[in-house]
């Protein structure tokens, strides 16, 4: 009860003083990189299927919602048909503020946009499925996650024919 | 999410994401990158701000195509709740 009244209220201060996003990316310890990995570009977006992926917890309703107990987050995957009917996701993360997300999906994962450049030509079309993640993972499942979780979705997406992919955070 | 990115782009498909943490990205390398300087929960903006919504991805998939230099972070300067979308 305490902790996660604690986390609402650091949810909360997190989102209304950006500084201390700042202060904690400082502080906190990441998987650093030296090298950059890099996949040329060799269609024009306007003939290419994309794909969305996320990081912000969105899921089917029907599907089973990420682990929020474990404090070292979850680092399972949901997919996501793209002609889902946005009423039927819904969000499970408890560490940012998805109250705007709640009322348009589209504010994390902007399938209404992406369909609406499809239809205006300019994007070539949309891969079938968009594949989710609650982005708050870290201490052991960090290492499912790089070693288990991201190659399958990025194996996935190659077998959906995704040519591009658009990621959006939490 | 980085890392996540990482993966699909060393798979062979082209990747560009949003950050919220211009200072992350630095350190995790993710090849393309859109940074915004908007509040943790809302990397496409405002919820039915279509227009708003739309310029974002619209500049991340133009950055897509004309990025050439790995660990690139465009940053188009846009001020929370003031620049206006038309």
């Amino acid at each position: 009860m305490l902790r996660s009244l604690s986390n609402a209220v650091a949810v909360q201060l997190f989102r209304r003083l950006p500084w201390l996003g700042a202060l904690w990316a400082r502080r906190h310890r990441f998987v650093e990189s030296t090298t950059v990995p890099w996949a040329r570009v060799t269609k024009p977006v306007r003939e290419s299927a994309i794909a969305l992926v996320t990081t912000a917890g969105v899921h089917l309703d029907s599907d089973a919602p990420f682990d929020m107990n474990d404090p070292e987050g979850d680092a399972s995957m949901r997919a996501i048909p793209s002609d889902v009917d946005p009423r039927r996701l819904t969000i499970t993360h408890k560490y940012y503020d998805h109250s705007a997300a709640d009322r348009d999906i589209n504010v994390v994962l902007p399938v209404g946009r992406l369909r609406e450049l499809v239809a205006d030509g300019h994007v070539g079309g949309i891969a079938p499925r968009m594949y989710s993640f609650m982005g708050h993972i870290d201490g052991r499942h960090l290492a499912t996650l790089i070693e288990e979780t991201a190659p399958a979705v990025a194996r996935r997406l190659r077998a959906d024919g995704a040519e591009a992919v658009f990621l959006t955070p939490a | 999410m980085g890392l996540i990115q990482r993966a699909i782009e060393a798979e062979g498909i082209p990747t560009i994401g949003i950050t919220l943490q211009k200072e992350v990205t630095r350190r995790v390398k993710p090849p393309r990158a859109l940074s915004l300087r908007y509040p943790f929960g809302q990397p496409m903006g405002e919820a039915f701000a279509g227009r708003q919504q739309r310029a974002i991805l619209v500049l991340a998939l133009s950055a897509l195509e004309t990025l050439s230099e790995p660990g690139a972070i465009v940053e188009p300067g846009w001020v929370w709740r003031r620049h206006r979308f038309d």
